[in-house]
C-alpha cells in the first residue's frame, strides 16, 4: 500500500499541488478582500451604504483579477514548447505539468465564468443600494445622482456599468460557444467566438478605470464613526444624549447610569471631513503582464509564419487521406509536435492544427503532414492541391511545384507525444488518423533510435477500415525489418486491429509482415496489459507510459474501447480490478499511476 | 464557414440564458423587490425555456451528442410539430420572453442574453434549418447463423486466409472446379516472417 501511494505521488502529485497552490491563492485573495471591505476603516461608510454586497463584489473581482491574469499563461504555446525541448525544465515530473495546460486553462475560464456571475449579482445589488442608500452627508461618495435613482439608469450610463454589461455579454458568447458538444461539432464556433477575448480584455481595462468606489484617505484626521465636537451640521443633538445614544445601539441591554459611562469613554473627534479618493485600478497591473507576453507571442508567430512553404510532394492515400511533403528554411520540430496550416486561397481566415509525420533532420530537411479529408476547409484544400481527376489512382506523385497555392504554417507547438521517446518502455494506442504522431516518432526511430531513452515501444493501432493501414504499411515494414537486421526484434512491437469484422481482412501481399500482426476485432486490453508486464518485469513505475491518440470519429462511438476501457480500467479501485498479480507487481497500481493522456486532433 | 450549423450555439445560448433568467427571478422574489411579479414570471419563463431546448436537435452532417436523459423531454417537444421543429417560431417565442424580463434589474442581462439567442436562431432559420429529433435507432443484435458468410468449402487443412481469398476469386471466375485431392494453391515455403 505504501508503494502505490509513492507511484500515486510520482504520478498525481505534482499535478495535485499546483491545483492546491492555486486554489488556496483563488481562497486567500478572496478573503483577504472580503475583510478588508467588511472591517477596513477606510471603506466603513461605503459598508454602511452598501452592505453585504460591496464585499462580495470586491471579493470576487480580486479573484477575477487572479484569474485573468493566469488564464492567458498556458495559450502562450510557443513559450511552453520552449519549455518542452529546452534542458531547463529538467524532470519529465514537471514536463508533465505542461501537458495539463489545456485543463488549466478551462479551470481558470470555468472560474472566471462563476465568479463573474457573483460579481454581477453582487453589484446589482450595490446599484439598488446606491440609490436607496443615498448618502447625503458624503455626496461624493454616491455613484448615483440623487435618491431613488432609477438603478438601471446607473448601470448603463457609467462606465463600469455599461463596459460592464458589454463584458457579460462577450463572456455569454464565449462561454456558450466553448462547451464540449460545440467544440467538437462546430469548431469554427468555437474559435472565432474565442477570439473576442481581446475585445473582453480592453474593456475590463476600462471598466477598472471608473472610479466608483472610492476609499477614505485621512483616516487619521477623521477616524469613522468620530463625533463632532463644536456641533456638527449633520447632528443637531447634544454630544451627551448622542454618546449615550451610542451606547444603547452597542450595548442593547442597557446601563443604568448611562451618565457616569459617558463621562469615562473614549470618545473620537473629527478633526475635519472625510476625504475620499477612486482605488487605484489594480487590474492594470494583474492583466498587463501576461497580456503583453501573450500579444508577444503572438506577434512573434505572425513574424515566424510570414514565410510560406515550398510543397515538394502531394500523396494521396486510400480512405481520403492527403500526404503533404514540404520543406522551410530554419524550420526544426521534434517528434510528435504539431504544426497549423493557413492556406488564403482556401480561406483567409482559418488554420487548422495537424501533427507533423514526418520532421526534418540534419541530412533531410524535408517534413510533412498526413491530413484526412472530412471538413470543407480539407475537401478545397485537396481539390486545389491534387486536381479531381487524379484523386482516383493510388499514388501519384506531383513534381510541378509552381501550381501549388501559398501555404503559411505556425509552429511547432508541442505535445505530450514528444515524452514517448523519454520512457524506457511506452505504449502507443493509435485510432484511425490518430496514428500521426506516432508515425513521427517511428520515422525518427527509423533514422537513428539510438540517443534515445527509448528500449520498447508497443505500438497499437485501431482502424475501421483495411484500407487505411495502408498510410504507413511502408514505414512500419521497413522499420520491423530494419530492427530485425540490427538484432532488435523487440524493440518495436506492432499489433493492428481491424475493428470492422467484414470486408477483406489482409493488407496487401507485400506486407507480410503487417498481415501476421493483424487482428480481426478490438483490441483486449486486460490481456495486453498482462502480456506487457510480463515481458517488462523489474522496470518501475517511472520507466512505462502509456499514449492515447484518437481520430475525431471515435468521440462519439460509445463502443470505442480506446478512452472507455481505459478509463475504467484507471478508476477503479485496485480491489475491484481483477488484475493479474504480475500486471499488479509492476505497475503498483494504484487507480491513477498509469500515466494517462488523451489528445484529439481535429482535422479539417 | 460553409458548414456551420448555428441552432446548436442557439440552443446552448437558450438553455444558459434560461438559467440566467430563472437565477435572476428568484432574487427578484426572494428579495422582494418592487414589481416582484416580474421576478415571479421570469422564473416561469425561464422554466419553460429550459424545458424546450433541453433535448439537442439532430445535426445534419455527423452523429449528435445527446445530452443527458434527453429522450423524455424529445417526445414531449415532437409533439408540437412543426412549432418546435421551425426556428422561425423560435425566435420570435424567445424574443417574446425576453421582452417582460427587461423591466426588472435582476432579469436584465436574462432579457440580453435571451435576445442574442433569438437573433442566433433566426440566422438558423434563415440558413433553412431545422430542429430534427434524436430517435435511438433500435439495435440489431445479429444472428449467430448469420455472421458465418463463407463457411469453408474443403476439407481441413486448409492454406491461410490469404490462399483462400485467392481460391473464392478464382473460383468465381472458373464455375465447376473439380474438388479433387487436395493441391496446395500456393507453395509451401519456410519463411520468416
Amino acid at each position: 500500500m505504501a508503494v502505490s501511494w509513492r507511484s500515486w505521488l510520482a504520478n498525481e502529485g505534482v499535478k495535485h499541488l499546483c491545483l492546491l497552490i492555486w486554489l488556496s491563492l483563488n481562497v486567500l485573495f478572496f478573503w483577504k478582500t472580503f475583510l478588508l471591505y467588511n472591517q477596513g476603516p477606510e471603506y466603513h461608510y461605503l459598508h454602511q451604504m452598501l452592505g453585504l454586497g460591496l464585499c462580495l463584489s470586491r471579493a470576487s473581482a480580486s479573484v477575477l483579477n487572479l484569474n485573468c491574469s493566469l488564464i492567458l499563461l498556458p495559450m502562450c504555446r510557443t513559450l511552453l514548447a520552449y519549455l518542452r525541448g529546452s534542458q531547463k525544465v529538467p524532470s519529465r515530473r514537471t514536463r508533465r505539468l505542461l501537458d495539463k495546460s489545456r485543463t488549466f486553462h478551462i479551470t481558470c475560464g470555468v472560474t472566471i465564468c462563476i465568479f463573474s456571475g457573483v460579481h454581477v449579482a453582487a453589484h446589482l445589488v450595490n446599484a439598488l443600494n446606491f440609490s436607496v442608500n443615498y448618502n447625503d452627508e458624503f455626496v461624493e461618495l454616491n455613484a448615483a445622482r440623487y435618491r431613488n435613482e432609477d438603478p438601471r439608469k446607473l448601470l448603463f450610463t457609467t462606465v463600469p456599468g455599461l463596459t460592464g454589461v458589454c463584458m457579460v455579454l462577450v463572456l455569454f458568447l464565449m462561454i456558450t460557444a466553448s462547451t464540449y458538444a460545440i467544440r467538437v461539432s462546430n469548431y469554427d464556433i468555437f474559435w472565432y467566438t474565442h477570439n473576442l477575448f481581446f475585445v473582453f480584455y480592453m474593456l475590463l481595462m476600462l471598466h477598472v478605470s471608473g472610479g466608483l468606489l472610492k476609499y477614505q484617505t485621512n483616516l487619521d484626521t477623521h477616524p469613522p464613526g468620530c463625533v463632532y465636537l463644536n456641533g456638527s451640521r449633520y447632528r443637531h443633538i447634544h454630544l451627551s444624549e448622542y454618546l449615550s445614544e451610542q451606547f444603547r445601539e452597542s450595548f442593547p441591554g442597557g446601563f443604568s447610569k448611562p451618565d457616569e459611562l459617558t463621562r469615562n469613554t473614549f470618545v473620537k473627534i473629527c478633526m475635519e471631513e472625510p476625504r475620499f479618493q477612486a482605488n487605484f485600478p489594480q487590474t492594470w497591473l494583474w492583466i498587463s503582464g501576461p497580456l503583453c507576453l501573450y500579444c508577444a507571442e503572438r506577434l512573434y508567430r505572425c513574424i515566424r509564419s510570414n514565410k510560406p512553404v515550398t510543397i515538394i510532394s502531394v500523396i494521396s492515400h486510400p480512405s481520403d487521406v492527403m500526404e503533404i511533403r514540404m520543406v522551410k528554411e530554419n524550420f526544426k520540430a521534434r517528434p510528435g509536435q504539431y504544426i497549423i496550416l493557413h492556406c488564403p486561397s482556401v480561406s483567409a481566415l482559418e488554420n487548422h492544427p495537424f501533427t507533423l509525420t514526418m520532421c526534418p533532420t540534419e541530412t533531410k530537411a524535408t517534413f510533412g503532414v498526413h491530413l484526412k479529408i472530412v471538413g470543407d476547409w480539407t475537401e478545397r484544400f485537396r481539390d486545389l492541391l491534387l486536381p479531381p481527376s487524379s484523386q482516383d489512382s493510388e499514388i501519384l506523385p506531383f513534381i510541378q511545384s509552381r501550381n501549388y497555392p501559398k501555404l503559411y504554417i505556425d509552429g511547432p507547438f508541442g505535445s505530450p507525444f514528444e515524452e514517448s521517446l523519454n520512457y524506457e518502455v511506452s505504449l502507443c494506442v493509435a485510432g484511425g488518423i490518430g496514428v500521426t504522431p506516432f508515425a513521427s516518432i517511428l520515422n525518427t526511430l527509423l533514422d537513428d533510435w539510438k540517443p534515445y531513452k527509448l528500449r520498447r515501444l508497443y505500438f497499437i493501432w485501431v482502424c475501421r477500415d483495411i484500407q487505411s493501414f495502408r498510410w504507413f504499411a511502408d514505414l512500419l515494414c521497413v522499420l520491423h525489418n530494419k530492427f530485425w537486421q540490427e538484432n532488435r526484434p523487440d524493440y518495436v512491437n506492432i499489433q493492428l486491429y481491424l475493428s470492422q469484422t467484414d470486408g477483406i481482412q489482409i493488407i496487401g501481399e507485400k506486407y507480410q509482415a503487417l498481415n501476421s500482426r493483424l487482428f480481426i476485432g478490438r483490441p483486449r486490453w486486460k490481456l495486453l496489459f498482462d502480456e506487457i508486464a510480463k515481458c517488462n518485469r523489474g522496470k518501475s513505475i517511472s520507466d512505462l507510459r502509456i499514449f492515447i491518440s484518437r481520430s475525431p470519429e471515435l468521440l462519439f462511438v460509445n463502443l470505442s474501447p480506446l478512452p472507455c476501457l481505459l478509463h475504467k480500467f484507471l478508476l477503479l479501485g485496485p480491489p475491484r480490478i481483477p488484475l493479474s498479480p504480475q500486471l499488479r507487481d509492476i505497475t503498483n497500481l494504484h487507480e491513477n499511476s498509469w500515466c494517462f493522456l488523451l489528445w484529439t486532433q481535429f482535422n479539417f | 464557414m460553409g458548414q456551420i450549423e448555428w441552432a446548436m450555439w442557439a440552443n446552448e445560448q437558450a438553455l444558459a440564458s434560461g438559467l440566467i433568467l430563472i437565477t435572476g427571478g428568484i432574487v427578484a422574489t426572494a428579495g422582494q423587490f418592487t414589481q416582484w411579479y416580474f421576478g415571479a414570471y421570469s422564473i416561469a419563463a425561464g422554466v419553460f425555456i429550459c424545458l424546450l431546448e433541453y433535448p439537442r436537435g439532430k445535426r445534419k452532417k455527423g452523429s449528435t451528442m445527446e445530452r443527458c436523459g434527453q429522450k423524455y423531454m424529445t417526445k414531449v417537444v415532437k409533439l408540437f410539430g412543426p412549432f418546435s421543429r421551425n426556428y422561425y417560431v423560435r425566435a420570435i417565442l424567445h424574443l417574446g420572453l425576453s421582452v417582460p424580463a427587461g423591466f426588472l434589474l435582476a432579469t436584465i442581462l436574462g432579457t440580453a442574453c435571451l435576445a442574442i439567442s433569438s437573433g442566433i436562431y433566426l440566422l438558423a432559420a434563415t440558413r433553412g434549418e431545422q430542429w430534427t429529433p434524436i430517435e435511438s435507432k433500435p439495435k440489431e443484435r445479429p444472428q449467430v447463423g448469420a455472421t458465418i458468410k463463407q463457411p469453408p468449402s474443403n476439407p481441413p487443412p486448409r492454406p491461410p486466409a490469404e490462399a483462400r481469398k485467392k481460391l473464392s476469386e478464382e473460383e468465381e471466375v472458373a464455375t465447376g472446379v473439380s474438388s479433387g485431392p487436395q493441391e496446395n494453391p500456393i507453395p509451401v515455403t519456410d519463411e520468416v516472417v
